[in-house]
């Protein structure tokens, strides 16, 4: 097979976009305590989070990049150019002629709405979503739902918001989460009253602007007992971004009972540094899930994760990554179990094409004194060419008699033989390749909600298109 | 008359010669069978007629209704109306046998056609009670936890429903007891007819009691050595094939 | 060790050539400039380093035990040679049926082969680089090394009689360092089995010891260790394996004793059709800690290896495993398997498991696994049913998660002399 070219091919030069930036409100490059102040200035926002912000800022000052088990891909982050905010509606656009072939192609292939294609492409700053979605956001605020932005909800809801912001999460988590505790804004804040089940699932793109996608969301979302929401961000269409560094935090807090499954599916531009904290706190018989499909960006860390705090508590991540040409999927999940008789899951599938590079990193930690605890992982790998490369990087630590971990990791590629059978029987070459690799990620594939699932089997056919001659 | 025709075809793998000189023709309402002892190139044959990369048609030619179909790829020739019974039948993880079946059909389709489900089920539950296999089969992956007899009754299947023009049966009944072979039998004796040329690649008469050739060819040392009708079989059952060392080693023509 | 002169510390192997004493100065001065492993690296991770520190030990004095009482019980019936030191001197050598020796197989000691083999001994000594995160011992190693076994098996030589060698400790606070090389010339096969014994169970010590098999093109290893040190010895054992052209190394380690164990394993396939298999078995009781570090380093195509840990934990234990299979570029065809299974005997006991892969070729087959549980009930319930008491039942449940291990060797009568001795320790 020959090497892979990504169809999704944008100019890859990092920082080689040209633009015309007319930011009205723009906190400049680099981070210091002015950028705070600034950032604090024009949203208005409250004292305390000014002291929160600076707090982070310094937290984030004093600690090092995590070379020593992350490789040093990191050190390309130069963070005195980044723009640490940028208000909504003055975001960097070009010209529809100006978006590449392939991207439009893309968007004709995937059946990305008319009216959202400009927006993906960088050639709008705003999506309107009223038209499209606003009967689905009556629906919600009728059942009592909280749904608004981060901004928004830490004005007029402190009582809500203030007792979980940087709980689950704290500042000094790791470099990263300061970063984001310092310069956050955009992404969503969602309570669900108690016994409120969500029937339409809540998407990010539901309150869409430039802000909300940016470099630095922060979301919460607090599930109250008995409760049941599920989240969407992301999409398969290929997002355009200057920003090179995408730094999210995402805390979910499932109080006793209550059920939270937070899907996303990522596919930054090949020249993102992706790098996402995400973690659920799982109270008594409550679930957290994350279904997580990583396509895009040129470098992701993330690895969601779950604390079972509460007896009876269950954690899942079910993740597909696919990496190709300049990718590195760096990915996992970490399990955390505080609890009596809670169980974990981790699936985890990788695909790693031409020169892409597909890593898992997982941790599963059952300390002492616990009973009745069991984690199951499986993680598999794909490789598709000769050049691609695939790390598996588990953590386990088990104490006591009562409880039990099982993981199993295997790599495979398709054969010459099954893709022989497949042609033999009229399909093509890449057809195989896409049937198989299909067939590799189905049953993960499909626990996504089906818009997206359909979406997904698409964008990884196009994929393999690419990187069959 | 439409037909596959083999003109002295050599064929090496590596540096090895498997086929020297070979020569075959058969048409489609015919059945063929090709016997031989294990090493005769018999298989080979079976896999360059479909394409398979490992080996290198080093002379000679394969035509298919008088075009050579040596430069196409195996899933051309297999559009083209070609089907191989595999030997050992890949597993596919994670590709269910009704979509396997439903991708294969729709590559055969004009670009934008799209296959009816309704009529695919339909087609393919008929086919299957033909092969006596069990409804469940459709949305278990291809081939994958079926016995040996399972995946050969599959390979009959994919045949079935693919309705080729010309289908090369390598060692269908290997690994067969009796009353597997019976199924496959009948289910291959249920396609054969006007429309279809069939090769049968067997290593034991056994099968041929079932599926009564038109024709038989024996294989020697990558060569057709003896021609004859079925009862060049019943003969072969009783003097085995050490006797084919002493005869003419010759190239024969088909028929 | 607070000097800064190794010779105050042992009487050097006066006796040795040139190159290697000068070996020995550098080791040295590598030592002294690396520091002690932390745990935030990744090689040391979750292990009790704080045990590492050297202060206190001293050199190992006369032996002044009854070695016998400790030797016959343990020993192979019928060895083809037999060594035994005791605190890094040689105290007696039952060398070779001569029929062996004329053969050309040479088993004798590292210092009597730094004079008569030194050539061969400055290719291989210590060749391979100790890259799973105990470099600092093995400099130290190498600086202070003294008792060592050289066994040399001469091309097509097939010997059904394993070597033996044993290593035996006494003395408070005594420090050893034992060595072994083995090279199996082309097409040879032999079976080494290594005891390390403390005389008194209770006693403090310290062992840093290396291992190096080589292995030539179509030759077949077979090498049991047997650790028996005292529940207060800190151990770091410092294993490489390197497999040639279609041969086959199997390793076997059964680990008992130590209050602090380290035990890293590298094997190397270095060319088409080499095979290794590395087997453990740990059975952990009151306090202690065994860290077991392995690399199966895949460099060429069509080779294997196959990695079986089993750990069974009581009392207050805790284990490490971190395992890496990596397939290089290139390296094709293949097949790396990776085992471990723990086995939590109690409600204290701690299972560290991180078992991983880097894959850098295409068209292999990989599989690793980790599982950590307790005794089924269901199971413990069938024996209890049978009127077994409860004990008993989890020692047979134990004892059979074991012997999987011990039964993968290809020798039956020395899993059976294994398994003997596996008895004797639970």
């Amino acid at each position: 097979m020959s090497s892979t070219t990504n169809s999704v091919d944008i100019d890859r030069d990092v920082g080689n976009f040209f633009y015309n930036l007319t930011p009205a409100r723009d906190a400049g490059v680099g981070l210091s305590e002015g950028t705070i102040d600034y950032i604090v200035d024009v949203k208005g926002e409250p004292e305390w989070l000014r002291e929160f912000r600076k707090n982070a800022l310094h937290v984030f000052m004093s600690k090092p990049l995590p070379t020593h088990w992350a490789g040093d891909e990191l050190k390309a982050i130069d963070f005195d150019v980044i723009r640490y905010y940028l208000a909504s509606g003055e975001s960097a656009k070009r010209s529809w002629e100006e978006v590449p072939a392939e991207i439009k192609q893309t968007f004709e292939r995937l059946g990305i709405p008319e009216s959202e294609r400009k927006f993906l492409a960088g050639v709008e700053a705003q999506f309107d979503s009223e038209a499209v979605y606003s009967n689905i956001k009556r629906a919600v605020a009728d059942q009592g739902v909280i749904f608004m932005g981060s901004t928004e909800a830490l004005k007029e809801r402190p009582d809500i918001f203030r007792k979980w912001f940087g709980k689950v999460i704290p500042t000094g988590d790791n470099k990263f989460s300061s970063l984001n505790s310092a310069v956050f804004s955009g992404g969503s804040f969602i309570y669900v009253p108690p016994g409120i089940k969500v029937k339409h699932p809540l998407q990010a793109y539901f309150r869409i602007n430039a802000e909300n996608f940016g470099q630095f969301e922060r979301t919460l979302i607090i599930a109250d007992e008995g409760s049941e929401v599920m989240y969407m961000e992301g999409c398969t269409a290929p997002k355009f971004t200057t920003a090179t560094l995408h730094s999210a935090v995402v805390e979910l807090v499932a109080l006793p009972g209550a059920k939270i499954q937070y899907i996303t599916v990522q596919n930054w531009s090949p020249n993102v540094f992706n790098l996402v904290t995400k973690r659920g706190l799982a109270l008594e018989q409550a679930e957290v899930k994350w279904i997580d499909c990583n396509i895009g960006s040129r470098l992701t860390m993330k690895y969601p994760s779950v604390v079972l705090k509460g007896r009876k508590a269950r954690g899942e991540v079910i993740s597909i990554a696919l990496a190709g040409d300049g990718q590195h999927q760096d990915t996992g999940a970490k399990m955390i179990h505080a609890a009596d008789e809670t169980t974990s899951n981790i699936v985890s599938k990788s695909i790693s094409i031409g020169k892409g590079r597909a890593t898992y990193r997982g941790l599963v930690h059952v300390p002492k004194h616990l009973r009745g605890c069991k984690n199951n992982t499986e993680c598999d790998a794909l490789l598709i060419n000769a050049s691609s490369r695939t790390d598996t990087y588990p953590a386990i630590t088990v104490r006591g008699t009562g409880n039990s971990t099982q993981h199993e990791a295997s790599v495979s590629q398709i054969s010459a033989e099954q893709i022989f059978y497949m042609q033999q029987r009229g399909l093509s070459e890449a057809q195989a390749m896409s049937l198989a690799v299909n067939g590799f990620v189905n049953d993960l594939v499909r626990q996504f909600p089906m818009e997206y699932s359909v979406e997904l089997k698409r964008l990884i056919d196009l994929e393999m298109e690419g990187s069959v001659g | 008359m439409s037909s596959i025709v083999i003109k002295d075809l050599q064929v090496v793998i590596g540096d090895r010669e498997i086929i020297r000189g070979l020569n075959l023709e058969f048409s489609k309402g015919e059945v063929h069978a090709i016997m031989g002892p294990n090493g005769s190139g018999k298989s080979t044959l079976a896999k360059v007629m479909a394409g398979h990369p490992d080996y290198q048609v080093t002379g000679g030619d394969i035509l298919l209704d008088g075009e050579s179909i040596l430069e196409l790829e195996p899933d051309v020739r297999a559009r083209r109306g070609i089907f191989m019974a595999f030997q050992y039948p890949m597993e596919i993880p994670g590709v269910s046998n009704a979509n396997f079946l439903r991708a294969a059909l729709l590559a055969r389709l004009p670009e934008g056609e799209e296959i009816d489900a309704t009529d695919f089920y339909r087609l393919l539950y008929q086919k299957m009670d033909l092969l006596d296999i069990r409804r469940e089969f459709t949305a278990r992956a291809v081939n994958e936890g079926f016995s040996g007899g399972e995946k050969k009754r599959n390979e009959i299947l994919q045949m079935a429903i693919l309705e080729p023009a010309f289908a090369v049966l390598d060692e269908t009944d290997s690994g067969l007891d009796i009353d597997a072979l019976k199924v496959v039998a009948k289910g291959v004796n249920t396609l054969r007819g006007p429309n279809v040329g069939i090769l049968l690649i067997t290593h034991y008469q056994r099968i041929l009691n079932y599926i009564i050739p038109d024709f038989v060819h024996v294989m020697f040392d990558g060569r057709i050595v003896r021609a004859g009708g079925k009862e060049l079989a019943l003969e072969l059952e009783s003097k085995g094939y050490d006797w084919l060392k002493e005869i003419d080693t010759e190239p024969v023509g088909a028929k | 060790m607070t000097t800064t002169e190794p010779s105050l510390i042992l009487p050097p192997l006066t006796t040795a050539p040139e190159w290697f004493k000068e070996l020995q100065t550098r080791a040295w001065a590598e030592y002294e400039a690396e520091p002690l492993p932390v745990r935030t690296n990744e090689l040391w991770r979750f292990s009790s380093v704080k045990n590492l520190s050297l202060n206190d030990y001293v050199p190992a004095p006369e032996f002044l035990a009854d070695a016998v009482r400790l030797t016959s019980r343990r020993s192979y019936q019928k060895p083809a040679g037999r060594l035994v030191f005791a605190n890094d001197a040689l105290f007696s050598a039952e060398l070779l049926d001569p029929a062996l020796k004329a053969s050309g197989v040479i088993f004798t000691t590292l210092a009597d082969a730094l004079e008569k083999h030194s050539t061969l001994l400055r290719q291989h000594f210590m060749a391979q680089p100790a890259k799973l995160g105990s470099s600092k011992f093995a400099a130290l190693h190498k600086a202070l090394v003294r008792a060592g076994t050289f066994l040399w098996v001469p091309r097509d030589a097939e010997i059904q009689a394993p070597f033996e060698v044993f290593h035996l400790v006494e003395g408070d606070s005594a420090a050893v360092y034992p060595h072994t090389l083995i090279i199996a010339d082309d097409n040879s096969k032999v079976t080494f089995i290594e005891h390390f014994v403390s005389f008194d169970p209770a006693q403090r010590g310290f062992a840093c010891g290396v291992n190096d098999l080589v292995l030539k093109p179509g030759s077949k290893l077979t090498y049991v260790s047997l650790q028996e040190w005292s529940q207060n010895f800190v151990s770091v054992q410092i294993n490489s394996t390197i497999a040639a052209r279609d041969s086959v190394a199997v390793n076997l380690a059964l680990n008992f004793g130590g209050k602090y164990s380290r035990l890293e394993s590298v094997s190397r396939m270095v060319d088409r059709g080499a095979r290794s298999d590395m087997l453990a078995v740990t059975v952990a009781r009151g306090d202690q800690e065994f860290d077991q570090r392995t690399l199966q380093d895949h460099l060429q195509p069509d080779t294997t290896s196959d990695l079986l840990y089993k750990n069974a934990l009581n009392d207050r234990t805790r284990t490490i495993f971190s395992g890496l299979i990596k397939v290089e570029p290139g390296a094709h065809h293949t097949d790396a398997y990776q085992k471990v299974r723990n086995l939590l005997l109690s409600d204290d006991a701690e299972a560290n498991s991180m078992p991983g892969l880097e894959i850098l070729a295409d068209d292999v087959r990989c599989t690793h696994g980790a599982t950590s549980g307790q005794v089924e009930p269901e199971e413990l319930f069938y024996l209890k049913s049978r009127g077994i008491d409860d004990l008993a039942a989890k020692q047979l449940i134990a004892r059979g998660f074991l012997n999987e291990v011990v039964a993968r060797l290809p020798e039956a009568e020395l899993s059976e002399y294994l398994q003997r001795q596996i008895e004797a320790q639970l």
